[in-house]
Order: structure tokens, then C-alpha cells, then sequence
């Protein structure tokens, strides 16, 4: 009786989560959807839930006419180097806090997780004054890369500092005693062992890098420079909004990540949980 | 023998340690000849596993001299310091094979692979691994796992080995032989072992010499027989032998030579030495040394039994008093819980202790 009772539980729960995941993902169709439409029925009423004749030609309009590859490139320029920077400045600081213990550590933790609270939007202001009068935004870049960088590391830092700490001490005290110093032992021992956390954490940075926009926007002034998610925008024009043109765009835009991520997901799942389990 | 035999291979000379407030090391005065087995033992938080850690360079001294092999090593890292360490979860490395894990110290050292591989395949016959070195450390058993841990150290031919209570994750049987193994092997090789745990039995049976500590001092040490007879004070009395020493409040008589133990009846024993009479003491009467005779009998005091554990080998009886007597009769005794029975101890086997400071009196 009970196990039936668990049954019909699971069926309900597993409906909400179906329902929930629906509502979120709808928008994602949506983009598919209006890509592949005509201006026309993209405004139709009621709407269309799927193309009558797909429109593949909008996805090489938008090859052939807007400079998506410039624009792609920049966006996994700035995603490698914000990956890098977190990634590097970040395992070595995740280390660090996982391993000492005192009041100054959780001062230090306290200040990183109060970095997560600010919003970019109300950063990009005193970063971009400080950035101009060091000279930084001659590179806006490797600008952008350091304010994104600023925004990604404590996310980076928290993740890898769970993967640090489920890794038992007495690995690297064995490590210690069997000839090796602190740092041989956190790079032949420690690193390996962090590998699937570090990861995996290292490829959600790089996805917060590739879609960040509000820096992007700010910092770089040079249409030359931007990366995807700005030139997108340069659809949305005062007159016209070539709405399906913007979504084909998108949808060249996101489809690479998140083919990565469904390819990934088990990996991801299981280097995020792995200190639980350990 | 020369002179540098002499010397002891280890040596703490005053040693204290600090964490904040916490004293976990106090006046530590400890010396190690080469090739002695040598075993800390106290219950959890005496400081056991602290002073292996200093030993090890895993933990600085706060104060004092530490030395190894002649040399002062207070401020020489672990790496530096050539010692073999076991540790209590074994600490195999989970990404590395047997034989990785093995040889990494000699790696680490810049041995050559080929001369690792052979002192691999020749450590792994001594610890009868030899089939294993391709498994990685998660595939291997419990016992493996120690073996693993074991074969690592001697794989370095260090100034010690240093053992963290290397058998408590070992079921009961498995621990008894490791115990026998891990001496043969210690003898075999001729080196010098520090062994931490919290079992008397593993302490008394493996070493030359034994350290009992508490709340982070030696309270005494030496080889496990003269602490098992001659305990400087209630807590090593207590401590050294199973089951424990029984404690009974008593007064010396009026004759100062016979004692009155606090128990239902007043029994009387007699005691080695003379004592002021109506002095409080402690006596110290170990399970194993309490004849069990006729209550009626001359020499014999009766007690009431409450309890009979049979073992077979051994007959555990419980006195129905406060506090309770525990007594070690013959495998076989008759006895039953509700019979009395007499007790008798011979003098010279009366332990007796200072009731404030616990301290041994008399010799």
C-alpha cells in the first residue's frame, strides 16, 4: 500500500517538475520557433506553435549579412579569458580558504560572497571611471574580461572550495611526509583529485562569460570589439525590428552552448554533487 | 657500537605545544634509541597523535628541541625529515594504482622508473600484494588497503616509521595478525617505529616501550611489564591492563599493616608495607590477581556476586557492591550470580594510591 502511495507521489512530483521545466523552457522554443518564421506569422493571432513553412534562409541572411563570426569570436574571446582568470586567481584562493581556519578566512569569504550581492549594473559606473584613468579601457577587452572576472569569482571560488574541502587532509599530509612541499602536493595530489568540480565549474564560468552583457556593453566601445550578445541588438532598430533575423541569430548563438551543456549534464551533475557524495 | 648508535634516533627534549589556549603538549621529554619499537598510547585527546605530528613536521612545537637521528628538525619540513608514516584511513592516493602508489615517494625523489618498478614488485612480495599493483586503491579491501599503506613506507627505507593508530578501521581477527606483522616486519628491517594508539592490548604486545600519556603529558613510560606492575599512578594502573584495575577506597588499620576496604562487610587484606593507621587510601586490586576461594576459609573475605560472564577461557564475576569488584576466575568456575564466594590477594599485589593526587605510595 505504501509503495503505491510512493508511486502515485513520484507521478505528481514528476508532473510538477515537467510543468515547471515547461515554463522555463518555453521561451527557448519560442526563439526556435519565431527563427524559422515569417514576419508576418510571427505576429499572427492566435500564434503559431509551429512554423507552417520554415524559413531556413533567415539563418543565412544573418551569416551572410551581419558579422555574427566577428561578433561569436569576440564573445569566446572574452569567455576563455574570463574562464582563466577565475579559473587560475580562483582554484588558488578556493584552496586557500578550504584548507586555513580563522576569523581572517571568514572575513575574506564574508567580502567574496558580498561581491556576488553587488549587480553588475550598479558596478559597471566606478569600474569604468577606474578602468579609464589606468588606462585599461585602451584594451576594453581585457577590460571587460577583469570586471566580468571580478563577477564570476566568487561563484568559481564557492564551487571549488566545496571540491577542495571534500578532499580528505590527510592525502596531502601523506603527500608531505612522503617528500613532497605544500604546493607538489596540492598540484600531484589535490589538483587531480578537484579535476571534475574544477571543471565543471570552470565550464558554467565559462557560460556566465559568454553571455555576460551589462560590461560588455559598457566598456567597449568599438562595434569591432563586441561580442555576440551586443550584436544581436543591432537588430532592434527604431523602425524596424526584423524580429525573426534577431531569434536566427540567437538561436546560432546559444545552440553551441547548450549542446555542450545536454552533452555534459551528467558529468556537471555529478562534479557538483561530488562533495556530498565524495 | 659506535658512538652515533648511541645517540637516540629520536629525541624530544622539553617539547610543548600550543593551539591558541589549548595546551596539547606539555614538557615532553622523550628519547628513542635506534631500532625500538616504541608505543603512545592514551585515551582520545592525551596528545598521542599530536606528538606524532610534530614528530612528523606536521604540527610545529611551540617550545623545545626536537631531534632526529642527532639532527634539530623544529624548523625542518616534512620532506626533509626522512620518516615513513601509516595513517589511521591509510591516505592512499585515489588516482594513483598500487604500484603508483607505492613508488611515489621514490619518484619524488628522482628514482629512476625502472629501478621503481623493481623495488614495487619486491615490497609487494613481502606484503603479498603482488597481484595488485594495477588496482586502484578503491578496488582493493580494507586489509589490502593497510597493506598498501604499510608497503608504502617501507618502500623508503626511512629514519622511522610512524604509525597513526593503523589498525582501528581492521576487524577484530585481521587486527591480531597485522599486530604480529607489522612487528616481524619491524624486527626484520631493524628500524625504528613510533606506533600511536588508543589499545592498551596493541601498546603492551608490539613494544619495547610504551608511553602512556594523558591531557597531553607522559604520565609514565617504560617497558609494558613495569607498567603493568609498577603503575606510578592510578591513571596507567588503570589504563595498562584488561579488564581494568578494580579501585576501592580503604583505611589502614589500627595495626598499619592490613587494610579495610570500603565494601559491604568491611573486608579485611593485608598489605606489603607498614602505613600510619586511619590513613585514607586507594587500593588497586587487578582482576586478575583476586583468588576466589572459600568464604569460610582462613585468608578469605567474602563478596557477594551479582553477575557471571563466561568466556571459556576465563570467568568474569561481578560483586554486587559499590564500587563494583571485577574478578577473573578460572574458565569453568561454578560460580553463580547470587553465590558468595572468598576473595584473597596476595600483599605484594595490593596496589595503593594517594586518594587526592592518585599518585602510588609506598616503595
Amino acid at each position: 500500500m505504501s509503495a503505491l502511495n510512493e508511486n502515485r507521489k513520484n507521478a505528481v512530483l514528476f508532473t510538477i517538475a515537467l510543468v515547471i521545466a515547461a515554463i522555463y523552457l518555453f521561451p527557448l522554443y519560442w526563439m526556435y520557433v519565431t527563427s524559422l518564421k515569417t514576419n508576418s506569422s510571427i505576429f499572427a493571432v492566435p500564434p503559431e506553435f509551429l512554423p507552417g513553412a520554415p524559413q531556413w534562409q533567415t539563418y543565412a541572411l544573418i551569416w551572410n549579412e551581419s558579422d555574427i563570426l566577428r561578433y561569436l569570436k569576440n564573445s569566446i574571446f572574452i569567455a576563455t579569458g574570463v574562464t582563466l582568470v577565475t579559473v587560475i586567481v580562483g582554484a588558488g584562493a578556493a584552496y586557500v580558504l578550504a584548507r586555513y581556519r580563522s576569523i581572517w578566512i571568514d572575513i575574506a569569504l564574508f567580502t567574496i560572497l558580498m561581491l556576488q550581492v553587488l549587480p553588475p549594473s550598479l558596478m559597471v559606473t566606478p569600474i569604468f571611471v577606474a578602468f579609464t584613468s589606468l588606462g585599461i579601457l585602451e584594451y576594453p577587452r581585457i577590460g571587460t574580461i577583469l570586471a566580468i572576472s571580478a563577477k564570476t569569482m566568487p561563484f568559481f571560488v564557492i564551487l571549488c572550495r566545496a571540491a577542495f574541502m571534500s578532499i580528505p587532509r590527510e592525502l596531502e599530509e601523506a603527500a608531505l611526509v612522503d617528500g613532497n612541499s605544500r604546493a607538489g602536493a596540492f598540484v600531484m595530489i589535490v589538483l587531480p583529485l578537484a579535476r571534475n568540480g574544477i571543471l565543471v565549474a570552470a565550464l558554467l564560468i565559462f557560460m556566465q562569460g559568454f553571455g555576460e552583457y551589462v560590461y560588455s556593453a559598457s566598456l567597449i566601445a568599438d562595434n569591432r570589439l563586441q561580442p555576440a550578445s551586443i550584436g544581436m541588438t543591432n537588430y532592434l532598430q527604431p523602425n524596424v525590428v526584423t524580429w525573426n533575423a534577431i531569434m536566427a541569430f540567437a538561436a546560432t548563438y546559444v545552440t553551441p552552448i547548450l549542446a555542450a551543456f545536454v552533452l555534459l549534464q551528467r558529468k556537471i551533475v555529478s562534479g557538483l554533487t561530488s562533495g556530498a557524495l565524495k | 657500537m659506535t658512538a652515533t648508535d648511541q645517540k637516540p634516533q629520536i629525541e624530544f627534549i622539553d617539547v610543548d605545544k600550543h593551539y591558541g589556549s589549548f595546551h596539547a603538549l606539555k614538557a615532553i621529554n622523550l628519547a628513542i634509541p635506534k631500532g625500538q619499537f616504541v608505543a603512545l598510547v592514551g585515551p582520545s585527546g592525551c596528545g598521542k597523535s599530536t606528538l606524532l605530528r610534530t614528530l612528523a613536521g606536521l604540527e610545529k612545537i611551540t617550545s623545545g628541541t626536537l631531534n632526529i637521528a642527532g639532527e634539530r628538525v623544529n624548523d625542518i619540513p616534512p620532506r626533509k625529515r626522512d620518516l615513513a608514516m601509516v595513517f589511521q584511513s591509510y591516505a592512499l592516493y585515489p588516482h594513483m594504482n598500487v604500484r603508483d602508489n607505492l613508488t611515489y615517494a621514490l619518484r619524488l625523489k628522482g628514482v629512476s622508473k625502472a629501478e621503481r618498478a623493481r623495488k614495487a614488485d619486491e615490497v609487494a612480495a613481502v606484503i603479498g600484494l603482488d597481484n595488485l599493483l594495477d588496482r586502484k586503491p578503491r578496488e582493493l579491501s580494507g586489509g589490502q588497503r593497510q597493506r598498501v599503506a604499510m608497503g608504502r613506507a617501507i618502500i623508503r627505507e626511512p629514519k622511522a616509521f610512524l604509525f597513526d593508530e593503523p589498525l582501528s578501521n581492521l576487524d577484530a581477527s585481521l587486527r591480531v595478525r597485522m599486530r604480529k606483522e607489522i612487528r616481524a616486519l619491524h624486527d626484520r628491517i631493524g628500524s625504528t617505529s613510533v606506533y600511536v594508539t588508543h589499545d592498551q592490548i596493541e601498546a603492551m604486545t608490539m613494544a619495547d616501550h610504551v608511553v602512556v600519556m594523558q591531557a597531553g603529558v607522559i604520565e609514565q613510560q617504560g617497558a609494558p611489564l613495569t607498567l603493568y606492575e609498577k603503575p606510578v599512578n592510578r591513571f596507567v594502573a588503570g589504563f595498562i591492563g584488561s579488564p581494568a584495575m578494580n579501585f576501592v577506597p580503604a583505611t589502614v588499620d589500627d595495626t598499619g599493616q592490613t587494610i579495610r576496604l570500603d565494601l559491604k562487610g568491611q573486608p579485611t587484606i593485608a598489605i606489603a608495607r607498614r602505613f600510619p593507621p586511619g590513613t585514607h587510601v586507594v587500593a588497586g586490586l587487578r582482576p586478575e590477581h583476586v583468588d576466589i576461594g572459600d568464604p569460610d576459609a582462613a585468608g578469605y573475605a567474602p563478596i557477594k556476586i551479582s553477575a557471571v560472564e563466561a568466556t571459556g577461557s576465563a570467568t568474569y564475576l561481578f560483586s554486587d557492591d559499590d564500587p563494583e569488584l571485577i574478578i577473573v576466575a578460572a574458565g569453568g568456575h561454578s560460580a553463580r550470580a547470587g553465590d558468595t564466594v572468598g576473595f584473597k590477594i596476595a600483599p605484594d599485589r595490593v596496589h595503593l594510591f594517594d586518594p587526592k593526587t592518585g599518585i602510588t605510595l609506598g616503595d
